[in-house]
């Protein structure tokens, strides 16, 4: 294949195993760096210290972000128990909506609803008969 | 308190895989035992899941005990088994290749694997499920069947539907909600102990897979380049079901390859089935590792086709056999109650309706070249996997990684059709999974390139 001669003749006089070597000590470094900048570029050891003293309900609210765990236990205690809901103010898909209706359940997302809560404006709101 | 109990109960579901890897097994001389504790953790997960399942069809609600009696019956008959025969508990003897020429390479090596291995356990245990999908489509699911104790006899005729994917495998949601049970708390932080055991097992598999035929410097720096992969590293704590699928797969392909060699020992060859039947209960890809597998299993056989030895004759239909059978409760639900995928009509599999897809092929090559080159999720592992390509292109096909190299193209060819039979806009589809995907046959990329540079590298 005429590649593979073109490659070899490039790589005529260096062993295989040194090529691998410095494969390997670029491996090494690009991994140390790429540790680091998760820890400290993007701060992931902020997240790591303040998770750290928190109970389980505290890294809840912290994941959630507090102001939207603290208003989805309001809506839970509001709420009776396995009441129906629909969520406005924020797409379906968006994680926020996904995490109301993990932290939300029993209560069901329906079409017919009992509640409607509003992330966005952080309200609940009982729908009349 | 949690999480003794957590530790106990996977300690008692390892156990339980144990009974069943001895049952199919019938004795342990080609495992490690720590390969065999891994395994063991898989199958007792993978099982326990599949039992809860079937709890539903009698209309059974959930309890640790009454999940862990029917599995006294398995181990008395392996107790009688043991004690008649006085069989199994020997395990492989140390590789008889020499341990090492590089004790300072083979130190560092070791420090890195454990630093990686300790960053996964603890990015894991640091917070609870909090990952777009792993709240959206699994956590949903095993607080469910928690809160019911049951999997809800309105879930899959109803209920199922308000939640994305109702067709995905319930074999994680269904352990979590047994873990749940024995720490009697939805405590969803502590649960996720679960995926870096995943991640340490696959390390721990390709370690004595390399170990079989390099020294000990050699499978470590193969398992090091693997558990520094941050790509890799951070699925092990996500709570994400890649690893956990990547494993089965993994598993059972080394078991697939170590009967190719022989075709001998159809107990390797079911083990193989079992644990790629649990990875088609783990997600809806692992289905494509099935029918990966089972083609090779054909293929090796008509292959062998002199060879008229009724294990060889009978090895297709017995792997085929078994996957269908622990599959069969799940499949049946879903034709019960119409559940199906939302992405993807296998249906569209026909050359009229591919030859129109054909415009997704740029988009999907591009993604694919965007992860290749991406030394942000993978460093280098892609452009040393071409190297090696390049250079052993004698060596793909060789007797010792043939059946590694197929199993790589069927499943890179396999995603492909994924792509092209989807609904989803094909930008986005990519963008999102073409790197997940990658992930499940990573482990097996790691053990090719091992394969293939043997000669290349003298440790």
């Amino acid at each position: 294949m005429w590649y593979k001669d073109k490659i070899h003749r490039h790589c005529e006089g260096r062993r295989p195993e040194a090529i691998l070597k410095i494969l390997f000590i670029v491996w090494v470094v690009l991994w140390i760096g790429f540790l680091a900048r998760e820890l400290f570029v993007k701060n992931n050891i902020r997240d790591y210290k303040n998770l750290l003293t928190r109970t389980l309900e505290g890294k809840h609210s912290y994941v959630t972000g507090d102001r939207l765990y603290d208003f989805l236990t309001y809506c839970k205690t509001t709420m009776p128990e396995n009441s129906a809901y629909n969520i406005i103010g924020m797409d379906e898909g968006a994680l926020e909506s996904r995490k109301a209706v993990y932290y939300l359940y029993p209560n069901v997302k329906t079409a017919d609803p009992d509640f409607i809560i509003d992330i966005s404006q952080y309200t609940i709101k009982r729908v009349e008969e | 308190m949690e999480l003794i109990s957590l530790i106990a109960t996977l300690m008692v579901a390892t156990f339980i895989g144990f009974n069943v890897l001895y049952i199919v097994l019938g004795k342990f001389d080609k495992l490690s035992f720590s390969e065999a504790v891994f395994i063991s953790f898989a199958l007792g997960l993978g099982t326990i899941s599949l039992e809860m399942l079937i709890f539903y069809l009698l209309g059974l609600t959930f309890s640790v005990p009454v999940i862990l009696i029917p599995w006294t019956i398995l181990v008395t008959i392996n107790v009688y088994r043991h004690m008649k025969y006085g069989d199994g508990f020997t395990f492989s003897e140390r590789s008889t290749i020499p341990k090492e020429k590089n004790r300072a390479l083979s130190i560092f090596l070791t420090c890195g694997i454990t630093l990686e291995v300790a960053y996964a356990f603890f990015r894991a245990l640091i917070k609870p499920i909090e990952a777009y999908d792993a709240v959206a489509i699994y956590a949903i699911k095993s607080k469910i069947f928690f809160l019911a104790k049951a999997i809800p006899q309105n879930y899959f005729p109803g209920l199922v539907h308000g939640f994305p994917h109702p067709d995905y495998p319930l074999n994680i949601p269904l352990s979590e909600t047994f873990l749940y049970l024995a720490m009697r708390n939805l405590n969803d932080q502590l649960v996720k102990l679960i995926f870096p055991l995943f991640f340490v097992g696959i390390l721990c598999i390709l370690y004595f897979a390399i170990r079989r035929f390099a020294s000990r410097a050699y499978a470590l720096l193969f398992t090091f380049l693997l558990a520094s992969i941050p790509m890799f590293n951070a699925y092990a704590a996500n709570a994400y079901q890649e690893l956990p699928l990547a494993f089965y797969y993994f598993a059972s392909a080394i078991f697939l390859f170590a009967w190719i060699k022989e075709k001998k020992d159809l107990h390797i060859l079911g083990l193989s089935a079992v644990l790629v039947a649990l990875a088609g209960w783990t997600k809806n890809e692992g289905m494509l590792y099935c029918v990966i597998n089972a083609s090779i299993v054909l293929f090796v056989s008509v292959l062998a086709r002199k060879d008229t030895s009724w294990k060889v004759t009978i090895a297709p239909v017995m792997y085929v056999f078994i996957i269908a059978l622990i599959l069969a409760p799940w499949i049946w639900v879903k034709q019960r109650f119409g559940i199906v995928n939302d992405e993807i009509n296998l249906f569209n599999l026909n050359p009229v309706y591919l030859f129109k897809q054909l415009y997704k092929m740029g988009p999907i090559l591009y993604e694919f070249q965007k992860q290749l080159f991406g030394p942000k999720k993978w460093i280098l592992l892609w452009p040393i996997a071409i190297y090696a390509a390049i250079f052993h292109s004698r060596k793909i096909f060789a007797p010792e990684q043939r059946y590694i190299s197929i199993s790589l193209i069927l499943a890179f060819c396999g995603y492909v059709l994924f792509y092209m039979v989807s609904y989803v806009d094909v930008v986005f589809f990519t963008s999102k999974t073409w790197g997940r995907f990658m992930l499940h046959f990573l482990p097996l990329v790691v053990l090719w390139l091992a394969h293939m540079l043997k000669e290349d590298i003298k440790i």
